[in-house]
């Protein structure tokens, strides 16, 4: 009886311990496995937003840019742009290319885009202000669209109308388009390590909590 | 009938959902919900539905659905099994549609934003519906989750009515908008779970109901039904 006893009170001791270590985050509710996994993507940390989503505006503003700092060092943060949301979902994510673009061109590392010198960061800041707070829809169409992110940053019509056509941004876009596939599964924003691991925001409870998961799945 | 109620409340229930009153009730105040919500704040005081939104919409349809076919002959098992469950279904959906929308409803309106996940760009409807593309009108979500501020396209002429309630509005939809009591989500969980509970009770009583009648029936007078003990 006794014997009995200690077996289920060592049994119970040893699942603690693995629930403690191994078991700390679980695929399906802390995070997914793509089922169409994002290429070129190892060593990597994608942020799927869009400028018509509230949660991507609030984690833009409280999450990500603490998050950013605290990344594994060998872990690459990109942004990525979903195009099929919201009404000019296309000309934002083509301004946002460009802007992506020119910040690496003037040295700005994957740490400094959430600083004040990132063009991108202002681009960005100035549509959820526009579409957040002050519930612009631009019904003028989308030159009036433009118009906000442009004059965020100091940029003509005329530049970005060139600037959209490098190639290098064509094919900025066309890594972009797999944001799609992503916001599908559960919205966005949405996180993905190495292109293959998707994080379940509902799950996350802390900034400290979503490192530790993502030096997790870096290593997966 | 009150009195009824306190003497023999389970048969009482039972005869009350052999009528059709409460079934047509039912049916129009989800309809009228929905009407509501698509006519009046949709159309015409530009309040965007969000995924959430639509998804209470086809609650509410099913529930109507289930009260409609119901109330087409409540005394006939098969119908009324129907609108039950299309009911039960509709409401209970309805329940957890509305608690997960005041979860996001009250990470948007604070810093708190752990726990909820973000609205999907496309809405999946149960067995896959495509609603959205067969009804855009109705079920294709234009709005962001957790806001329900009205948002009035350029060049749109208001009448000064439409202007006094967009302006009462201005927050989003409240029950009591100037103080913030109330948010859509918390409405429609009082609805759905009111509804919910009414039909729970409705059809149990009417199964032991049945069951009684069937003892009875065998067992002549000797049978136990509640609210024959006395």
């Amino acid at each position: 009886m006794f014997r009995f006893v200690k077996i289920i009170v060592k049994s119970f001791a040893l699942v603690a311990l693995l629930a403690g270590t191994s078991f700390a985050f679980t695929e399906g509710t802390d995070y997914v496995k793509l089922a169409k996994p994002i290429p070129n993507a190892q060593g990597t940390l994608i942020k799927v937003f869009s400028y018509d989503c509230p949660f991507c505006y609030k984690y833009d503003k409280k999450i990500t840019p603490n998050l950013v700092p605290k990344l594994p060092g060998d872990l690459k943060f990109r942004p990525f742009h979903l195009k099929t949301k919201g009404k000019y979902g296309v000309q934002g994510s083509e301004l946002f290319a460009v802007l992506l673009l020119k910040d690496q061109k003037a040295g700005l590392s994957d740490r400094d885009l959430y600083t004040e010198k990132s063009l991108l960061k202002k681009a960005k800041m100035a549509y959820y202000t526009a579409y957040h707070d002050k519930k612009e829809r631009w019904d003028a169409g989308p030159d009036a669209y433009l118009k906000t992110g442009l004059d965020a940053v100091g940029m003509t019509k005329a530049e970005f109308d060139k600037a959209k056509n490098d190639p290098q941004v064509k094919a900025l876009l066309k890594e972009w388009d797999a944001s799609y596939d992503v916001a599908k599964v559960q919205g966005v924003p949405g996180f993905v390590v190495n292109g293959k691991y998707l994080i379940m925001t509902k799950s996350i409870t802390s900034i400290d909590g979503m490192v530790k998961l993502i030096n997790e799945l870096k290593t997966k | 009938m009150i009195g009824n109620l306190r003497s023999d409340p389970v048969r009482t229930i039972s005869q009350w959902q052999d009528k059709r009153f409460l079934w047509v009730f039912m049916a129009v105040l989800s309809l009228f919900m929905v009407i509501l919500a698509h006519s009046v704040f949709q159309i015409w005081l530009y309040m965007r539905p969000c995924e959430q939104c639509v998804y209470i919409r086809l609650a509410f349809f099913a529930m109507a659905f289930g009260g409609i076919v119901a109330a087409i002959n409540p005394s006939n098992p098969g119908l009324k099994i129907v609108g039950y469950l299309c009911a039960i279904w509709g409401s209970f959906k309805g329940v957890l549609y509305s608690i997960k929308l005041n979860k996001i409803h009250h990470a948007a309106h604070s810093d708190d934003l752990f726990g909820v996940q973000g609205c999907s760009p496309e809405p999946t409807f149960p067995f896959h519906l495509p609603l959205d593309k067969w009804s855009p009108e109705w079920f294709k979500p234009t709005g962001d989750c957790g806001y329900d501020n009205p948002i009035i396209p350029d060049g749109v002429q208001l009448s000064s009515m439409q202007k006094a309630i967009t302006d009462f509005y201005a927050d989003g939809w409240y029950l009591w908008p100037p103080a913030h009591f109330g948010n859509m989500a918390q409405c429609t969980v009082i609805t759905f779970g009111v509804i919910l509970l009414f039909l729970v009770v409705a059809a149990a009583c009417w199964v032991v109901t049945l069951v009684c009648k069937r003892q009875a029936a065998t067992q002549d007078a000797s049978s136990t039904c509640p609210g024959r003990l006395a």
